[in-house]
């Protein structure tokens, strides 16, 4: 007979039979009619603009960066789950047991967000970088017209 | 723990006293923080010690071999002179901080009792140096240093740990004292045969870090590539460290299978003291020979590892300490003779005595201290380990150790007749004063340890 | 082997036997390294390494689940922290390379010879 896993690996060919049997039938059974359109890539009805392998911007490799270095630290929040809320560790130290978890995990939790504010600060997190651009032709019409009228629309909002 | 928690602190704090408007207040900070550190480091003088439920372990050797990592950082920084000669791009901040980060490291690879914390350890040291290695940005050659050291470094890592995974499967414990009872309780023939499967394979990652040949082939390339001060931080620190952790690993848990990994580190090491020394005659880069001597200096601290009598481990704290003076000095000279001249060559030295003369005695020192001449530390250093490998009865290891610092002497001594028997247009080099009371320290400690080797032995 | 200890593992964990892991981890690892000596592109080297971290992380948590001791599982999750932050690194090093050289190709970093 069979072991355990031998029910797997019966598992695994039913199903690999049963989908191919499906695939199969699909392919017998259906209209053939290609046409331009549904032979475009799928994309929730837009149309496909490019190569798929286009460049990122490289913003978004840093806020991954900083985002696969934080989430992979949380990881040792588990390990620190499983002891935090022991009843029998509570009770022999007389409640302290919790504060000094919570304490130790605080301190944990500090230094990484340390962490993000230092590259909070640096200017990784901003989205956007707004750099304006300064026009550099003569602008006949004097700079305090403009202002007057921004201050003059500006109490409507 | 006091040294560990401190400078964890202090990195956090220099890095955000970058965002100061005062730039200047960098260095000096790092310099304090460090003191600070290497007076904690002794506070348990004496005792001996065991923290994090085991995890890390000290006693006085321990506490010596950090001292000595500390006291290179220090000087080192030292001759950073805040980062004002990288002009815009450099990140002071992030230098200092990433440095004492580093140094967590160091000292838990100095004093783990729990293979976990001698990872850790490792890769925080190694992904430091990553960054330092790369951190001139815009510069071809650093990057492809950094580029080779990572994927290197990664991959020794990754061998280094499938060794500690198999050890554990053959034991059961991270904790090498109980590995070593482990070990000790079974006849070499009868131990499981994963053990030294993955014994090899630790041997192999951390023989990597400290460039022992054939694991040494990053090392020219990273040295060369890596702006010089890092050069002299990471030839000093991750060297001295490594050698404690080797030293640890196998007096600690593995000296009852000598008669095992004796060929195999023999070997290694006679391959490394001809890989060191015999290509390095050959450089024509000052900066480049620095790096083969590197790897030479690893050869002889092998020697003592080798061995493993009851004094070695007295011997490679006080090679390493010998070798982080020396080549601190020699990149101090190295750093200003090439911004001067725009080039790590041998030929930048040309003439330097006539103008410099301070600056051609502190490169005649550290290379006389490096070649092992008498009345250097150098030659004290070398003369322990040759003892333990007298006493050990490898007569043939120490022939080809003596043969190979013969060759030393023909390498070193060329930069030194370069600064002083060639002609050369050597301008006078201007030298900040900090600057050079470092020299004046480091060059000094050089010449008393030569003189007063028991100074630094019988603290262990 | 282990037969001291296996009265404390599960059954369904025994029915595997421990060798098949071991051959597991250790063809992982071994395609790990040949990724990593033969591949040219900085990035699939750089998974190639992943690859034999994780390799290590699956030999831990066997010899772990065998033996009912913690010690490995634990040193697996400082095993993937350490791992991330390599990531960390070793991908802004690539980039680093590529906005200089507009490629990965480790073939082409020759600056530094002998």
């Amino acid at each position: 007979m069979y072991s355990d896993f031998g029910q797997i690996l019966l598992f695994i060919i039913v199903a690999i039979a049963i989908i191919g049997a499906i695939l199969i039938a699909n392919k017998i059974i259906r209209p053939n009619l290609p046409n331009e359109e549904k032979l475009t890539t799928y994309e929730s009805g837009e149309d496909p603009v490019g190569n798929a392998n286009v460049q990122f911007n490289a913003r978004f490799y840093v806020v991954a960066l900083v985002f696969v270095l934080f989430e992979v630290e949380l990881l040792f929040l588990f390990p620190w789950a499983t002891v935090f809320g022991r009843p029998e560790l509570i009770a022999q130290t007389n409640g302290r047991w919790g504060w000094f978890a919570l304490g130790e995990m605080l301190i944990f939790v500090g230094i990484l967000s340390l962490g993000l504010a230092y590259a909070w600060v640096k200017g990784y997190l901003d989205w956007i970088r707004p750099e304006p651009k300064k026009p550099d032709y003569a602008l006949k019409i004097p700079k305090d017209l403009y202002q007057k009228i921004n201050q003059k629309y500006s109490t409507h909002r | 723990m006091l040294p560990i928690v401190l400078l964890s602190v202090f990195g956090i704090v220099v890095l955000f006293l970058g965002f100061s408007k005062s730039k200047n207040i960098l260095l000096p900070a790092t310099l304090l923080f460090l003191l600070v550190t290497l007076i904690a480091n002794f506070v348990d003088w004496n005792h001996q010690y065991l923290y994090f439920n085991d995890m890390l372990w000290g006693n006085n050797a321990s506490m010596v071999f950090s001292g000595i990592v500390l006291l290179s950082a220090f000087f080192v920084v030292a001759l950073t002179r805040g980062f004002e000669q990288e002009g815009e791009a450099a990140q002071p901040a992030e230098y200092y901080g990433i440095m004492l980060f580093s140094l967590v490291g160091a000292i838990m690879m100095i004093s783990y009792e729990n293979l976990i914390i001698l990872f850790v350890g490792v890769e925080i040291l190694s992904v430091s140096i990553y960054i330092l290695t790369g951190s001139d940005k815009r510069n071809l050659r650093s990057n492809e240093a950094a580029l080779k050291y990572f994927l290197m470094g990664a991959f020794a890592t990754g061998i280094m740990l499938f060794g500690m995974a198999l050890m554990y499967g053959a034991t059961g414990s991270f904790v090498i004292s109980d590995i070593s009872e482990i070990i000790g309780t079974r006849a070499w023939n009868e131990q499981s045969q994963l053990l030294y499967a993955g014994l090899l394979m630790l041997l192999v990652g951390l023989l990597f870090k400290v460039s022992a040949a054939p694991f040494h082939f990053w090392t020219p390339d990273v040295y060369d590539g890596a702006p010089t001060i890092f050069t002299a931080y990471m030839s000093t620190i991750v060297k001295t460290a490594g050698f404690a952790a080797l030293y640890r690993l196998l007096a600690g848990s593995l000296a009852s299978l000598q008669d095992y990994w004796f060929a195999t580190l023999a070997t290694i090491t006679v391959l490394t003291l001809l890989a060191g020394n015999v290509t390095a005659v050959y450089q024509t880069s000052f900066k480049r020979m620095l790096a083969y001597s590197s790897i030479s200096h690893a050869g002889y601290l092998l020697i003592a590892l080798t061995s493993l009598t009851a004094k070695s481990q007295s011997s490679i704290l006080f090679y390493s300490l010998a070798y982080s003076l020396s080549t601190v000095s020699a990149f101090g000279v190295l750093i200003l003779v090439s911004q001067q001249q725009a080039s790590n060559n041998y030929d930048a030295f040309n003439g330097l005595a006539k103008k410099n003369p301070f600056l051609a005695f502190v490169l005649a020192v550290s290379m006389l201290s490096l070649a092992g001449i008498p009345l250097t530390a150098g030659f004290m250093g070398k003369l322990f380990v040759f003892t333990d490998a007298a006493q050990k009865g490898t007569i043939w290891l120490l022939v080809v150790a003596i043969l190979a610092s013969a060759i030393g002497i023909y390498y070193y001594f060329r930069v030194l007749i370069a600064a002083y028997f060639k002609e050369g247009d050597l301008a006078t080099i201007r030298i900040a004063p900090f600057y050079k009371v470092v020299l004046i320290i480091v060059t000094t400690l050089t010449i008393v340890l030569g003189l007063f080797p028991d100074l630094v032995l019988q603290l262990v | 082997m282990f037969s001291e200890a296996t009265a404390a593992i599960p059954d369904v964990i025994q029915q595997v036997k421990i060798q098949h892991y071991i051959f597991l981890a250790t063809a992982l690892f071994v395609i790990g390294i040949v990724g990593v000596l033969t591949r040219r592109n900085a990035i699939v080297i750089f998974m190639s390494v992943e690859l034999m971290l994780n390799s290590v992380n699956l030999l831990l948590i066997t010899f772990s689940a065998y033996r009912s001791d913690p010690a490995g599982q634990v040193f697996v999750f400082f095993i993937m922290a350490v791992a991330a932050a390599e990531v960390a690194v070793g991908l802004a090093i690539i980039v680093m390379i590529y906005r200089n050289t507009r490629t990965i190709d480790v073939g082409f970093l020759n600056k530094l010879k002998f």
